[in-house]
């Protein structure tokens, strides 16, 4: 029998807010432990929660930036369970009235096709606390983190649209370029900044029945994430074909054997609405003046970038992604660079030396400016492309512009054609055999002359004009 | 430490100055005292100390009030077991207390003490630094034998605070006195109430009705049914909320964790079993049911409460002032079983559910009044008991 994976993702998203959900310890759970903790926090006897502004704004604003439609009235509930890392006995959650419901995210399938993933809701809630276990001696003992404990996140629940290990992956590749353009979150599965929950059933192919699901956590990249579909669809249709019946639970995903392990029964404790922590209402008008902040989404300016600049969509794309990556782009070409060029060199040559040498593209000492003017000097044939590489990696070291780094170290450009001319009868006459294959119809010959001419320039000279030299000499030879 | 007491202010004197100057006024040890040990009466809280002042404290100490002291109280308030309410005004330590008021309790300890009781409107005062059980009910009850103490004291702690987001975003109303015209007061009293009462008792209030008519007030008769649902839809919401609000009791971060357990949730039940004493901990096992296994019951309370705020409402709008019975004679001396505890309270839990003032007015035959107004008509309230025993003198 053949089957059909029906999948549905849960992803808890930390904002990265200065404070927590409801006091104003600082957000860093990464600290030593437990400095980030007040009697709010730590739930101490007349803590009062505070909801914080910020905190709803950027996840507001992670709302809208997922197409997802602000609920004019929402409110938090408690989520009623007992485990050392929930100070209070319950997490602060938003079961029954979410901030949002809806929202889609638009991806490519395998076919190459436009898929629409749908979102169902998305909820803000507060992190727990973060547990340690040790030995104290031979004695195991838990310690318990509280840095965490209150801390903003968000959990997008969305539809089960996806069917297969790629519409996840390409799921969450959006989300994250997307959140990461709201600027709410910068949504690392490595960091924990994202954490991702799939559910997974299967059902007979061409069927619309939805059957037990299997819930699988501890992913922590989108990589993993795709493998622990792909494995735990396989393992369910054997299971299915072996007569097995599926059991809702959940299921740990162990990167290293690449397999899918029982955990525990899906818990589902109450959701008793809070007393506490108002009922917060949104204005139309609160809501347009958040979507008013709201910067360019990737996929519309991908949109813009084939249309305004001519590129490929998947150029645009490409470029549309990160949003260091499109302002870098545009300022590139507000400095007057040519659209093709700018991309070009941004994505083969800039970006990976920045990434080479771990640095931001926001950060790095290579700003557009420098970077135009290196792109306008290989443009009017001042240097040559080797050249502008090599100058290229002296922008990184020091402060020169570009221009005093070329005459500094003679990467000018080579475009007399006496020069040229003298180079080639020069090279002609060491490499008779090269001749010889060319006129045997190599083509390949042709290329390793002009290289050959290009060393004895030391790299300066124009390779347009060598060409063009050395096709007359060796056409008229 | 005597009967009274559960901790002595041994520090220094308040500042002179202000509303509350000279005015001596016990707490209990729910309220938030910097370094006080606030064990709000539970061995959950054994040995801790508060960390920050409730914010009642900082408005009644800022306003020259000498804190006396904690006063003995019930488990988190709840009843009247082992409840040293009123006793301090009544052996002289206190010309005020203030009293948690979850279900009635202030008012019934005003009425064992024979002082007046006050429960402000909900929303009211801020509940930032109180220990609270049942968040949305709660209220700080005021007693004094004064109702001008009472006032002063309310002008003092009523008011805004940002650190309490429970309060309501409104005008805190004016709690200045005024006079009660009796000619053009009306006051309200609930047919449905007054028809279950015992003989005896239906007696003596048609009594003190026949002398509020003499004084010129009109009286008018109205009907509330489902007034008994007070008490069963505090129970049901009152117990989920407490059951949640003591769920931080856990003995990880502070309290008092039994030794022995071999895992955390063996450390659960054993520390939060000798926490817990046997009425409380029924009281959070009946909200830990309706949390797990009855949610749609709870649901249904809630739904149940807007109904009955609704109604409540209409009422107020028919009477200036409603008058109510306070003390259930019928009920248990002692209690001990949540039933019992419950049975207390039928005539006070309304306020607590709907959020509305409610003032408990003594008299000399110890047969006193329980009086109530629409929300936030706490000054007119306090001007009607001001009216009815002359500025509270016994």
């Amino acid at each position: 029998m053949e089957f059909e994976a029906v999948i549905g993702l849960e992803i808890h998203i930390e904002l990265n807010c200065a404070t927590k959900l409801f006091c104003d310890c600082p957000n860093n759970p990464g600290d030593e432990p437990n400095v980030n903790t007040c009697p709010v926090c730590l739930w101490f006897p007349g803590a009062s929660p505070r909801l914080s502004r910020a905190a709803l704004e950027k996840a507001a604003l992670l709302c809208l930036g997922l197409n997802a439609e602000i609920q004019p009235v929402s409110a938090f509930d408690q989520k009623v369970y007992y485990y050392p890392d929930l100070p209070k006995g319950y997490q602060l959650s938003q079961a029954h009235l979410p901030l949002s419901r809806g929202g889609w995210i638009d991806i490519t399938d395998e076919d190459g096709r436009a898929k629409r993933l749908r979102v169902h809701h998305i909820h803000m809630e507060e992190d727990v606390a973060k547990l340690v276990h040790e030995m104290e001696g031979r004695k195991p003992v838990s310690l318990v983190d509280f840095n965490r404990a209150g801390a903003p996140l968000v959990e997008i629940v969305t539809q089960p649209d996806f069917r297969s290990p790629h519409h996840a992956m390409e799921f969450l590749k959006a989300l994250r370029s997307q959140v990461r353009n709201v600027g709410s979150s910068e949504c690392s599965m490595e960091n924990g900044t994202m954490r991702v929950d799939a559910n997974i059933s299967i059902r007979p192919k061409g069927t619309s029945q939805m059957n037990t699901k299997v819930e699988v956590k501890n992913m922590n990249s989108v990589r993993h994430v795709g493998d622990a579909i792909a494995y735990e669809i396989s393992r369910q249709s054997a299971a299915v074909q072996a007569g097995e019946k599926i059991v809702l639970h959940t299921r740990l995903w162990d990167p290293e054997k690449k397999v899918t392990t029982p955990m525990r029964a899906k818990f589902e404790g109450p959701c008793v609405p809070d007393p506490c922590v108002p009922v917060i209402k949104l204005s139309g008008a609160e809501i347009e003046a958040l979507r008013a902040r709201l910067p360019e989404m990737p996929a519309v300016r991908a949109e813009r970038f084939v249309k305004q600049y001519g590129l490929s969509a998947e150029e645009a794309s490409y470029l549309s992604t990160d949003a260091e990556v499109a302002v870098y782009f545009e300022n590139l070409i507000k400095e007057g660079v040519a659209a093709r060029t700018a991309m070009h060199w941004l994505t083969t040559q800039l970006i990976p030396a920045v990434k080479d040498k771990r640095q931001e593209l926001t950060q790095t000492s290579v700003t557009p400016a420098r970077f135009a003017a290196l792109l306008k000097m290989l443009a009017c044939d001042e240097i040559n492309a080797n050249a502008a590489r090599e100058v290229l990696t002296h922008l990184f070291d020091s402060e020169e512009s570009p221009e005093v780094i070329v005459r500094a170290k003679g990467f000018k450009q080579v475009s007399d054609r006496g020069e040229i001319d003298s180079l080639i009868d020069k090279v002609l006459g060491e490499q008779p055999a090269a001749i010889d294959d060319f006129k045997n119809g190599q083509g390949k010959a042709l290329g390793f002359l002009i290289g050959q001419v290009m060393q004895a320039s030391g790299g300066k000279a124009n390779p347009k004009i060598i060409r063009e030299v050395l096709a007359k000499k060796l056409g008229s030879a | 430490m005597d009967s009274v007491f559960f901790y002595c202010n041994t520090g220094k004197a308040a500042s002179s100055k202000g509303a509350l100057q000279k005015m001596k006024i016990a707490l209990q040890p729910n309220i938030s005292v910097t370094g006080w040990p606030t064990e709000a009466g539970s061995k959950a809280l054994a040995g801790f100390h508060a960390l920050e002042n409730a914010a009642v404290v900082e408005k009644i100490a800022g306003e020259g009030a000498e804190i006396t002291g904690y006063t003995r109280m019930s488990e988190f308030g709840f009843g009247l077991k082992d409840s040293m309410a009123g006793a301090a005004l009544k052996k002289n330590a206190a010309d005020a207390e203030l009293v948690l008021d979850l279900a009635g309790e202030a008012r019934l300890s005003a009425a064992r003490a024979g002082v007046c009781g006050f429960k402000p409107s909900y929303g009211l005062v801020s509940r930032f630094g109180l220990a609270g059980l049942i968040p949305s009910m709660e209220a700080y009850g005021i007693l004094s034998a004064q109702i001008k103490n009472i006032r002063d004291i309310l002008q003092a702690i009523a008011g805004p605070d940002e650190r309490d987001s429970s309060l309501p975003d409104e005008k805190t109303p004016e709690l200045k006195p005024a006079k009660i015209d009796p000619a053009k007061t009306t006051l309200g009293v609930i047919k449905d109430i007054l028809k279950e009462m015992p003989a005896k008792e239906y007696e003596s209030f048609e009594g003190k009705l026949n002398e509020f008519k003499k004084d010129g007030f009109t009286i008018t008769e109205l009907t509330f049914p489902d007034f008994p649902q007070f008490v069963a839809v505090h129970k049901i919401v009152g117990s989920v909320e407490a059951s949640s609000c003591a769920g931080r009791y856990d003995s990880v971060r502070y309290g008092k964790r039994e030794p022995g357990a071999k895992n955390w949730n063996e450390m659960y039940l054993t520390s939060r079993g000798a926490a817990f004493g046997t009425l409380l901990k029924s009281y959070l096992i009946q909200g830990a049911y309706f949390q797990f296994e009855s949610y749609s019951a709870y649901e249904n309370a809630c739904r149940l409460r807007a109904h009955l705020v609704s109604q409540m409402k209409k009422l107020t709008g028919q009477a200036d002032f409603l008058i109510l019975p306070v003390v259930n004679k019928a009920a248990a001396q002692n209690p001990a079983t949540l039933a019992e505890t419950y049975a207390q309270f039928i005539y006070t839990a309304f306020a607590n559910v709907t959020g509305q003032p409610a003032l408990y007015l003594p008299d000399k035959k110890g047969e006193g009044l329980q009086l109530t107004a629409a929300r936030l008509a706490d000054a007119r309230l306090l001007d009607m008991g001001e009216h009815l025993i002359g500025g509270g003198e016994k």
